[in-house]
Formats: C-alpha cells, sequence, structure tokens
C-alpha cells in the first residue's frame, strides 16, 4: 500500500491514514532489525504485522510506540510525525497518546486490580469520582468487575490479560497497539478471546496495531495484514488477498498451506485468459496469472484445500490427472493426502473421509482459478 | 660512657640548627614575637598549681586534641587524668608509635592544617626538629622552676621532660632457668635466642636510644649480631610483655621497667633484669603545639602536666608508671625513685639527632621493609 | 531529538558524574604518588618516573608471600565453598535452609575477629589448641597459625564465604533434567556426578576461583594479625607498613598498591571474559529446583560436616575470645585466680568502645542511605537507561572492585587531604570513602533487583503516559523496595565491618570499630581487645537484629 504524499490536501472522500509508516529502519549496532517497511493504518481499521519469529514485527510495533528508536524514517499518528529521522524529531513514548497491550500483560503485582486499570486516569489527573466511573466502566466491559478489590499476583493468566486490556482502553486513547497478547494463553481461551478481542475492538471503534506469529488469529480479526520477513514487508493485503493471492513463496506457504509447483511458461497454450505451465517432467497445468507478469519460468501455487481427489475421474478437460496416494493422515476435522503427481509429491487436503489405501491411483482436479500464479523473483 | 647527661645544647647551636630549616610552608611564629611571648601574663592558681594560661578561656574552649606516643590504654590514661581535674575540657587523643606520629603532624601541618593543641614524643629528635620548624608554641610555664635545666627545651618555653621511661632486659621466668637468663647487655646476643627475642620497630624513640647507646659502647657489630637472631617488632610495651608472659618470646631485648611493674601485677612469670652498663632511658617530651585550634586549653596542660598533680599521675597510673625528673617528684608506686638507677643516654644530643636517619634505614631493613 | 534537560537526563548524568570523581579522584592522587620521585615532603611532584617500580623488585619475598597465601586460600575456599554448596544445594541433607543462612556469619564476625582468635587458638607457644596438645602428651607444638598457610586457613575460613555463595548460586541454576538424562540412561550416581555434573559446574567454578583469587590479593585484616609478628608480609600489609612506619616509604607504597590494582585489575578482566555474562550482576534467569539427591545414611556425615564447619568458623572463635576476655594473661588451663571482668570493665570505659561504636553505627546508617539512592540511580541508568555512555559508567563503577581497600584509602588520604573543605580526619571522609569502595557491591545487588523486574511493567507505565518521575515514583520504587531493603541492610552491615579503608583515614574525632580493635590489638593486651572485640560485636549484632525485624515489616510485600 503506497503511503499517502505528504503535503497533499486531505481529500474528504479518503480518510486520512491514522497512523503512517514510512522508510522504516531499525538497526542494533550493525545487526537489522527492520530494514525499510512502508504502512498505513486508517482510522478504526485493525492492521495486523504478521510474520515468523526474528521478522521485525514487534520491534515496528514498539517503534511506533516510541519504545525503541529507529535509526531512520518518519512515523506519523493523525499526520502530526512522532518520529522523523530527517527533522529530527522524536517524541517520547508517554507523549504520543497511544496505549499497548504486552505480551506478559505487564500487570504491576504491588497494586490492586483497580488501581492497575486507574493508572491512565490517574496519570491524566482525573478526578476520584470520574476515575470510579470509568474503571468500573472498563472492567464490566471485560466481565472482570468483581475483581476490582483483589490483588493483581491473585489473578490467572486470562484474567490479567483482560484486566490489561481495561487498563488500555479505560482512558479512551485513539489507537491500541498490541503485542501477542493472546500468546500466553492455551489455545481454547485463545480462540475465545480472539473474538472478544474483535468485538470489543468494533464497539470502541478504536485503531488497533496488532501484532502475532499466529495465522489463523490474524486472518480471524484483522482488516489488513502486513506480512513481515527479515525486516522487510513481503506483502500487504485484506485477510482474503493474502490468503488467495500470495504474491510470493514465503506468502503462499506462510499463510496456509501450499504446494508450490514451478515450470515454464507455455503462452502456445495459454486459452481463456488461463496461463499455461509445463513442469520439467511434462506435466501441463493451467492457472491464472491475476495481473502478475509471467516470464519464461514460473511458479504457482495451489492451496491444499483447493486440489479434489476422488476415485472416478471427474468432468472437465482441463487439470485433472491420475494420481498415486503416497499416505493419508487422518487430522480429526480433515485428512491431509499425500500424493504423487508425476514425480513431484503434492499434500491435498479433504474433508474427513474414509483412509485410502496407500497405493491406491485416484484422480485429481483443481479449478483453474485456484492455481496462482505467483510474481517472478520472489523466493 | 654511661652516665645521666645532657648534650651541650646551647643556644648558638640551636640557630645553626635553625638556618638550615626545610622550606615548608609554616607559617609559625616569626622571630620577633619569640622573645615577646609567654611572660605577659602573671601565673594564676588553679587547683594545687600555677598557671599562666587563661583558664576561664581553655574551659571555654572546652576541648583539647592531644597526640602521643603511648599506647592507647596509656594515652587514654593521661587524658584521664587530666579530663579528671578539668572536667568542662573534653579531650580527644591520636596515638602513633613516635615516627608515625611525627610524620603525621608534619604532613597535616604541611596541607595547611593545624588540629591538635599538645604533643608528647618519646624521642628528642624529633622534638628539636619540631622546634626548629617552630611547630612548638613558646610557652613558659610557672612550673618550670621546678625542674633542672637539663630536663628543659633551650630556651626553656617549648618543650619538657614529662617522664622518664627506662627500660632493660625482660625474660620469662617459665621458659629461661635463671642460670640461662642474660645478665648484661652483650648476653642478649646469644644464639639460643634465634627467633624468641622481641624489640620495638623503628618509629619507637626509645628503641633509637637503646641503638645510639649500645652501639657507641659495644661498637657497630653489636646490632648486626643481633640482626642474626631475627628479632621480631612491635609497638607498644604492652605487645611485647604480652607475648612474654604468654611465652611466644622468651626474652625481650628492650623490657621498660613500668611495663614490667604492670603484667608482675597481673601475675605474669616475667623477671627483668637491670644490665650493670645501665638502663637504656629516652625522655618522654610534652610541649604546646603552635597554631593550637585551643591554645588556652593547651597552656593549661602543660602547666598541669609539669606541675606536681600531673607528675604525681603519671608516676602512678598503671598504663604509664613513668619516672619524673621533677625534683620534688615522690618514689614511684614501688618505691623505687629514677635516680636509683643508672640510666643510660646518649651524650650528644645533636650527635644522636643525626643519626636517626641511619638508624632507620638499619633498622628497617633488618625488620625487612 | 527530545529535550535536552529531561529529569532523567539529569538524575541520570548527574549521578555518573558524582561516580566519576568519587572513584577517580582518589586513583589519580595514588597514580600520581606511584610515579612521583622527586622530594616526598613536596607536592605536587617535582619529578616523575618509574624508579618506584624498580624499586619493588627488591622485595620479591613479599610478592611471593602474597601469591602463595592467596593461592592457598584460594585452593581452601574452592574446597569447603564447593564441599558445602553441593552438600546444602543438592543433598537432602537436614536443616539446609538454616545452614545457607549461617554460611554468611563468618563474613558478618569479619577476618579481624577470626585472626584475632585463631591467633589466641594456635600461637606455637601460647594458642590453646597447642596448649591442649602438649597436656595429652605431644611435643612442641600442632599448629601454628603464623605460618602461610595458618593465614590462608583463616582467609578461606572468614573471607571464603563468597566462593560458597558463588557456587552455590551455579549448582542452583543448573537444570536438573540434564543429570536425570544421564540417570535415565543409567549411570550410576557417581558417574553422573563426574561426568556430568562436574563439567557442567567447571566453568563456573573457574569463574569463581578467579574472583576468590583477586579478592584473596588484597586481603589485609587477616595478614596484618597473623603475618606482622613475624615479619610475614603480603602486599597489603607491606603498604600498610611502608605508610605507618618512620620514615614512611609513601612512593613505593604508592607503586605496590598500584601494581597490585593492575594485578587485580587483569584478573577480574579475566574472569569477566570467563563468565561471558559481559555484566558482573548473576541474573537470576529461569530459578530451576534442583532435584535432591538421597544419600541415605550419608546424610549424618554430611550434616556433621556443616557443623563442624560452624563450629570452627564461627563457635570456636567466638568462645576463644570470650574464654581470652575473662582472664587476666590468656592461658588455655588457667587458674581460678586468672579470672577477672576487670577486662570488661576497661574496655567499656575506653574511647574505642564509647566513642567508635556510635561513630560507626552513624555512619553505617548514612552510608546505607546515601548509598541506595546513589547506587540505586546508578544501576538504574546503567542496567536500564539507554543513555549514551552508560557502559563506560559500569566500567568506572566496577573499578573500585579492582583495588584493595587500603590502596584505595591511600589514593583518598593525599586527594582529600588538600581538598580545600576540611573533610580530611572526619567521619565525612569515611563516609565519602564508604560510598566510593562499596559502589561495586551496591550497584550490583541493586542491579540483581532491578533486571528482575520485568521491562514491560515500566514500558506500560510508559505507555499510559506516566512520565519518568511518575513512573519511578509508583511503579519502579515500589516494585524495588523489599530489593532496596535488603540492599540497605547488605550496606549497614558492610560498613560497620570495615577496615582496610578505615585505618587509614580515621582520625581523632572519627574512631570506628573495626580499626579501634586493631589499635588495641597493636597497643594494648590480647585480653582486652578480646573483650572489647566482643562488646562491640554483640552491639552490631543487637543493632542489625533490630533493624531486620524493622526492615521485614517495611520490605514485606506480597509480590509473586
Amino acid at each position: 500500500m503506497p503511503a499517502s504524499p505528504q503535503g497533499s490536501p486531505p481529500s474528504l472522500s479518503t480518510p486520512r491514514p491514522h497512523i503512517e509508516v514510512e522508510g522504516l529502519e531499525l538497526y542494533y549496532g550493525s545487526v537489522p532489525a527492520v530494514r525499510g517497511v512502508n504502512f498505513n493504518v486508517m482510522p478504526g481499521e485493525q492492521l495486523t504485522l504478521l510474520g515468523p519469529s526474528g521478522c521485525g514485527k514487534t520491534t515496528t510495533l514498539r517503534a511506533v510506540a516510541g519504545l525503541e528508536q529507529p535509526t531512520a524514517g518518519e512515523i506519523r499518528i493523525d499526520g502530526l510525525p512522532v518520529f522523523s529521522s530527517a527533522r529530527k524529531i522524536n517524541v517520547r513514548a508517554e507523549k504520543r497518546g497511544l496505549s499497548m497491550v504486552f505480551q506478559s500483560y505487564a500487570i504491576w503485582p504491588h497494586m490492586t486490580v483497580f488501581d492497575n486499570v486507574a493508572y491512565g486516569l490517574q496519570v491524566r489527573k482525573v478526578g476520584g469520582p470520574e476515575i470510579k466511573d470509568k474503571v468500573d466502566r472498563a472492567l464490566e466491559m471485560v466481565q472482570m468487575r468483581e475483581f476490582g478489590g483483589r490483588r493483581a499476583s491473585q489473578l490467572s493468566g486470562g484474567q490479567q490479560q483482560r484486566v490489561a486490556l481495561a487498563r488500555a482502553f479505560v482512558f479512551q486513547p485513539s489507537v491500541l497497539l498490541f503485542d501477542e497478547p493472546l500468546s500466553n494463553l492455551d489455545a481454547k481461551l485463545r480462540a475465545d478471546m480472539r473474538i472478544e478481542l474483535r468485538d470489543l475492538q468494533h464497539r470502541l471503534g478504536i485503531t488497533s496495531l496488532y501484532v502475532t506469529h499466529d495465522l489463523e488469529e490474524a486472518l480471524a480479526m484483522s482488516d489488513r495484514i502486513v506480512v513481515m520477513r527479515d525486516g522487510l514487508v513481503e506483502q500487504t493485503g485484506t485477510p482474503d488477498e493474502i490468503y488467495s493471492l500470495p504474491h510470493s513463496e514465503f506468502v503462499a506457504d506462510f499463510i496456509g498451506s501450499a504446494n508450490l509447483i514451478r515450470g515454464h511458461h507455455r503462452p502456445d497454450l495459454d486459452c481463456d485468459g488461463l496461463t499455461a505451465l509445463e513442469t520439467a517432467t511434462g506435466q501441463l497445468i493451467y492457472g491464472m496469472a491475476y495481473g502478475r507478469k509471467a516470464g519464461p519460468e514460473m511458479t504457482v501455487s495451489v492451496r491444499t484445500v483447493h486440489l479434489r481427489i476422488s476415485q472416478e475421474r471427474p468432468a472437465g478437460e482441463r487439470n485433472v490427472w491420475p494420481v498415486k496416494i503416497e499416505k493419508t493422515v487422518f487430522q480429526g476435522d480433515f485428512s491431509q493426502i499425500h500424493l504423487y503427481w508425476g514425480d513431484q509429491r503434492l499434500v491435498a487436503r479433504c474433508a474427513a473421509m474414509e483412509p485410502i489405501a496407500a497405493g491406491r491411483d485416484v484422480y485429481m482436479a483443481v479449478e483453474p482459478r485456484r492455481v496462482v500464479l505467483l510474481s517472478p523473483g520472489n523466493r | 660512657m654511661a652516665e645521666l647527661r645532657h648534650g651541650n645544647l646551647t643556644r648558638r647551636r640551636m640557630l645553626k640548627a635553625g638556618t638550615g630549616a626545610i622550606a615548608l610552608p609554616f607559617l609559625g611564629i616569626a622571630a620577633p614575637n619569640l622573645l615577646a611571648q609567654g611572660v605577659s601574663k602573671s601565673p594564676t592558681n588553679v587547683l594545687d598549681f600555677t598557671t599562666n594560661a587563661d583558664v576561664a578561656k581553655a574551659e571555654q574552649e572546652g576541648q583539647l586534641v592531644f597526640y602521643c606516643h603511648e599506647n592507647e590504654a596509656g594515652t587514654a590514661g593521661i587524658m584521664e587524668g587530666f579530663n579528671k581535674d578539668f572536667p568542662k575540657i573534653k579531650t580527644s587523643y591520636v596515638r602513633a608509635q613516635t615516627g608515625a606520629l611525627y610524620n603525621k603532624i608534619l604532613s597535616e601541618r604541611a596541607a595547611g592544617r593545624f588540629d591538635v593543641d599538645v604533643i608528647q614524643l618519646s624521642d628528642i629528635a624529633p622534638a628539636f626538629d619540631f622546634r626548629r620548624k617552630g611547630g612548638y608554641e613558646h610557652y613558659v610555664s610557672p612550673e618550670s622552676s621546678a625542674y633542672k635545666k637539663d630536663h628543659l627545651s633551650e630556651p626553656n618555653g617549648y618543650f619538657f621532660w614529662t617522664g622518664v621511661d627506662p627500660a632493660g632486659i625482660a625474660y620469662n621466668s617459665e621458659k629461661v632457668a635463671v642460670s640461662d637468663a642474660p645478665k648484661g647487655w652483650k648476653d642478649i646476643l646469644d644464639p639460643r635466642w634465634k627467633g624468641k627475642i622481641s624489640c620495638k620497630i623503628s618509629a619507637s624513640g626509645l628503641q633509637f636510644v637503646q641503638w645510639y647507646t649500645l652501639r657507641k659502647i659495644y661498637g657497630d657489630g653489636y646490632w648486626k649480631e643481633f640482626a642474626k637472631l631475627q628479632p621480631r617488632a612491635f609497638d607498644s610495651r604492652v605487645q611485647l610483655f604480652d607475648r612474654l608472659s604468654k611465652g611466644d618470646d622468651m626474652i625481650t631485648a628492650i623490657g621498660e621497667y613500668p611495663a614490667y611493674i604492670l603484667f608482675k601485677s597481673k601475675g605474669a612469670k616475667v623477671e627483668f633484669v637491670a644490665p650493670p652498663d645501665g638502663l637504656v632511658s629516652t625522655p618522654l617530651v610534652v610541649g604546646a603545639v603552635s597554631r593550637a585550634p585551643h591554645p588556652e586549653a593547651s597552656k593549661l596542660f602543660v602547666d598541669w602536666a609539669m606541675s606536681k598533680r600531673g607528675q604525681a599521675w603519671y608516676q602512678s597510673n598503671p598504663n604509664l608508671y613513668y619516672g619524673s625528673v621533677r625534683t620534688d617528684a615522690p618514689a614511684m608506686p614501688t618505691g623505687v625513685k629514677l635516680s636509683d638507677f643508672k640510666l643510660l643516654y646518649p651524650s650528644d644530643w645533636d650527635e644522636y639527632a643525626s643519626q636517626s636517619a641511619t638508624f632507620l634505614k638499619e633498622w628497617n631493613s633488618m625488620l625487612g621493609l | 531529538m527530545g529535550s535536552w534537560f529531561s529529569a532523567q537526563k539529569v538524575a541520570g548524568y548527574g549521578v555518573a558524574a558524582i561516580a566519576a570523581v568519587l572513584v577517580l579522584y582518589p586513583v589519580y592522587f595514588l597514580l600520581q604518588a606511584a610515579f612521583d620521585v622527586g622530594d616526598p615532603q613536596i607536592r605536587p611532584p617535582t619529578a616523575y618516573g618509574l624508579d618506584n617500580f624498580s624499586s619493588l623488585l627488591q622485595y620479591p619475598q613479599i610478592m611471593l608471600n602474597t601469591l602463595m597465601v592467596s593461592l592457598a586460600a584460594t585452593v581452601m575456599a574452592l574446597m569447603f565453598g564447593s564441599l558445602m554448596a553441593w552438600i546444602l544445594t543438592r543433598t537432602n541433607v537436614p536443616g539446609r535452609r538454616l545452614f545457607e543462612q549461617l554460611m554468611a556469619v563468618p563474613y558478618y564476625l569479619t577476618p579481624l575477629l577470626g585472626a584475632l582468635a585463631w591467633s589466641l587458638l594456635g600461637q606455637p607457644e601460647s594458642g590453646f589448641i597447642n596448649g591442649i596438645w602438649r597436656a595429652f602428651g605431644g611435643e612442641g607444638h600442632l599448629i601454628d597459625i603464623n605460618t602461610p598457610y595458618g593465614i590462608a586457613w583463616v582467609m578461606a575460613l572468614f573471607e571464603g564465604s563468597v566462593a560458597f555463595v558463588m557456587i552455590a548460586a551455579l549448582m542452583k541454576s543448573m537444570d536438573p533434567s540434564l543429570e536425570e538424562a544421564s540417570q535415565v540412561i543409567g549411570a550410576s550416581r557417581i558417574r553422573t556426578i563426574m561426568q556430568i555434573t562436574l563439567p557442567l559446574v567447571t566453568p563456573g567454578i573457574l569463574g569463581a576461583a578467579i574472583f576468590v583469587f583477586a579478592e584473596m590479593l588484597g586481603s589485609f585484616a587477616v595478614a596484618l594479625v597473623l603475618g606482622l609478628p613475624t615479619r610475614y608480609y603480603v602486599i597489603t600489609t607491606a603498604i600498610y607498613q611502608m605508610i605507618q612506619q618512620y620514615p614512611p616509604k609513601i612512593q613505593v607504597a604508592a607503586a605496590m598498591g598500584a601494581s597490585l590494582f593492575a594485578v587485580m585489575w587483569a584478573m577480574l578482566y579475566a574472569y569477566r571474559r570467563v563468565v561471558m555474562s559481559g555484566s558482573y550482576v548473576t541474573i537470576t534467569g529461569k530459578a530451576f529446583r534442583p532435584r535432591l539427591l538421597d544419600v541415605g545414611r550419608l546424610r549424618y556425615v554430611l550434616l556433621s560436616i556443616c557443623l563442624l564447619y560452624l563450629f570452627v568458623a564461627v563457635i570456636l572463635p567466638l568462645g576463644t575470645l570470650f574464654f581470652a576476655s575473662l582472664q587476666k594473661i590468656a592461658v588455655v588451663f588457667p587458674t581460678a585466680e586468672n579470672f577477672t571482668l576487670d577486662n570488661f570493665r576497661t574496655a567499656m570505659a575506653m574511647n574505642a568502645v564509647r566513642s567508635a561504636l556510635s561513630n560507626s553505627l552513624l555512619l553505617a546508617f548514612g552510608t546505607a542511605t546515601i548509598g541506595i539512592v546513589l547506587m540505586g540511580l546508578l544501576a538504574w541508568l546503567i542496567y536500564r537507561s539507554r543513555l549514551p555512555g552508560s557502559g563506560l559508567i559500569e566500567y568506572i563503577v566496577m573499578f573500585p572492585q579492582a583495588v584493595p581497600r587500603l590502596v584505595f584509602a591511600f589514593g583518598l588520604m593525599w586527594a582529600w587531604v588538600v581538598f580545600p573543605i576540611p573533610i580530611y580526619a572526619t567521619l565525612w571522609l569515611l563516609l565519602i570513602a564508604y560510598l566510593t569502595v562499596f559502589l561495586p557491591l551496591g550497584v550490583r545487588t541493586i542491579a540483581g533487583v532491578i533486571l528482575q523486574i520485568d521491562k514491560s511493567l515500566e514500558e506500560c507505565a510508559q505507555m499510559c503516559g506516566a512520565s519518568w518521575a511518575f513512573r519511578a515514583r509508583t511503579v519502579t520504587i515500589p516494585l524495588l523496595r523489599p530489593g532496596l531493603v535488603a540492599a540497605w541492610l547488605l550496606l549497614f552491615i558492610a560498613s560497620v565491618r570495615e577496615l582496610g579503608a578505615s585505618i587509614l583515614l580515621m582520625g581523632p574525632h572519627s574512631k570506628v570499630i573495626t580499626p579501634s580493635i586493631v589499635e588495641s590489638w597493636f597497643g594494648t593486651s590480647s585480653e582486652l581487645t578480646a573483650a572489647l572485640a566482643l562488646i562491640q560485636t554483640l552491639v552490631v549484632a543487637l543493632a542489625i537484629i533490630v533493624l531486620v525485624v524493622v526492615t521485614r515489616r517495611v520490605g514485606a510485600l506480597s509480590v509473586d
């Protein structure tokens, strides 16, 4: 997503981005953590930074918060720069007017739950009765109202997390930063909290910048996702876009399981807007370019769930092949089928079905629109 | 020649020495004031002695800082005596063996600190030096009349002999049979004492006197022989006798009579030997210090120390047991008078003083540093 | 970038400047004296040169002595330390926690007291142990405490507890599953210990060895009491002797001190490399609960080893001092008339008891209170703030670790005697000296506390909008409080037992406890000294107990 050009007047139809990150670089000495990151967060949206550990997502978040000092770049909140290496601006974290939920919750053990939540209001010199009112309402929203008088050390992980959340929004910040807030919870709780957080965010209408390494979380909660790797942005887009139309092998593989097929372009066989790819062993597969340039050597990505396995040969001419089953792995809600396509191994994911014995011959088919061309040179 | 002697300290000699003074920033007493001071007031009576100090002012000053060579108990004892008579004057002291003590006061004065009222040294050589440097306040005590000229500074008013500390040989009577015991100074060189004989450290005034006088009598080889015995050196006579009484040492080459008395009274198995050549003795000199923070108190102390009262205290306090040189002094608690002893002093104090550097070098290298 | 005069920066750089002055000012004077080859009476120096250092070659015996004693003491300390650490952290000996606490008692008693007591016990002629030996028909003496091994023995007993602390911490932080993996495979206990435990522990023990050796090089009290009588000098006592004797050899002493400083610096550098953490703080990461070895019957043997250690290091010395203080002339088999209370009577009247005790307690209070503020700010500056230059400050603060207290005091004495403000020979000078020499101890302790606090607790307060001062007041300090209280106590105790620096800087109005005991030892009878030492120890112990009770209340906090 290109950043809005500096100096352009805000138009009435397109709202101004709430958070703008431009050319952000952060080096620890000579070790790069963030090597040039650009993105915007629109008011009210949740943008998630997603990527494997070490990709620089947390560092970027902390740089926006003001807890890390970037080496270069610019960060603007509501149009005002809070950091600019060119103009030598660096606003301290406590003055940026943001709010943050930490991975470890950071609940202060020497205060009660009430005092924890009230802290931000006390800093802003809010009066006693007003504090009580706001804190109660915030705790209500996270269903922790009865815990007001408890000491923080007596709470469970999930409870601490809610308190951390209440504390973060009680003083009505316009931006909330989340640093992997759910990663310390068990799977079931995580799944529930995901939904709660999303609802809360919508209700409050707060702009959120969210960091996680969990794919499901990102896909479920975000309005848009920024996929990061090695300090750089791989791809920015809505969850659907990222999922269905990955740019690169990395994104394709990271966001859901994908089969990557390499081959060379057969422009003579292109038709109906489809691109033809021939593998080294002569297999032919049709896919869609989606606006990407097709070079002589290409890679396409096929999601495992889009490969259909059947005993009988399905109707249709294109993208139907006989394949041999290598093994079936039962995974509860679905089964993972490993098969040989020519001499390449592919993985298909099907809804729970009777296991097929290894060595059996079956048919595999895939819709051409599900075969996505990846941008060239993107490995 | 072992006799009670005082060197030819003529005024001329003193002045000659004075011209060679080291250029230290002593803004001491300017020469013209030298004679003017001291005899300005008429003496007053306080308790049973006379003083030229302003007693009321001294009590107003309320403090006395005393630098002394004596061990802790002895110094505290002296202060106790003064404080008993003048309870309004709070006493405090610093004690260190003479050499270290003198060094301390010199470096303090060199740095511009003048915190000392009175100083007592166990060696007359640094007293001469201090006098030359203008360190002593010139104050003539009305009590001076009770002292022979030999026991006062020349000219009077800088320091005086507050007592004499005579030393002979002492041994542990359980470890040493009477037949083996040393009879004279030569006997301590017997190789049987190797590793079992003690002496004092180089900062001790008395040790310097012993070195000088025995060297004069027995020649340079005496102390070289002594060094072969690998003697152990200590700071105070109490330490020497402590070890002696427990048998950690068999004999001590410098057994001070006051300490012998003290330990004997505690039941220690020690015996004292007065060698026929005489008991090595050093004068213990007291003087008021110039630029004292409490000048009247310091003068008062000098008078007190010189008085019969003060001398009686010095003589009878078990931690001191000094021999008094006051002409009208009574006998020491043991019934002995100082004049009953044959005392060994340097005959030429000037020559003695000039040997200081040699002594220090020899003695320190004997002891390993 | 940000506001220049933020409170944070002022506090941080202000305190760093203070630390730099405290540490570097005396070191400068020490080095100046070491290189001064002109007339010692004239200051500032007239000529500089290396003569003082070359004259050190005249004293090879002293260097040898120092090495020998330090090496022996280190080996002994490591042996005791490792044995006791293993027993108390890895086996199921009863009373483990109590013993662990008690291991610190010899440190509190001070090596000086230990040396006094063992002198009474181990002198070849008059020593109690030798007296008993002879009573049982033995010839001559059983032990001679005035020998290098005697000195090393006492050093190890009383100064070696740091070895125990380090090795115990090491053993506690070992992951038990490493040993369990070996045992599951079928290796015997012995084999596990030899092939798994020992190799894992060895780097840490090596680090501890270097550290302890550096400490032993700078040891003073024991060599002073036990070595001086037989003219057995080590570097620290030689320096002391050269300063105290007449005429003093200030410049040579300074050169000796500077050399010792250089060696210790090198050792501590090596220590840091070995430990590889790059910091003096042993960061308590995950604390494992080590699986205890069931030693069965051996339990009682090990228990008796612990009791024996306690006996030798605490009960025997205290008992000896008490026994001696009640006698006129201390012997091992006294007659009825040898007993007296005179020593206690005299001691109570001595200045050393009256003014020294009150001075020490007052000074300790001041040092601890000012200390935790100063060192707290420094620890925060070095380990938490991201102000530039904090690495340099860490070096400066840890400087005094490499300098023996006595040598530091030498520089201090030289430095402050010419200072325009007359603090020389007052308690103020001692306060400054203590604050300086305790910097490594205090900063290290408080840093350990600070680092245990999750950074996110402070960052969250930041994100809630709190300024540095508000954060410090509402979050940082309340969380630090229990640790700060413990550090306060530590500084208090370190202050009352201090010897090396105090002995040179004491003045007539500023007498303090431990040096006054030394003065008494060299100037009065050993029985009186024993009485004096006991009175002072008792009073200090009472003061500490009161403080511990009080601070338990103040520091109590239900923090997980």
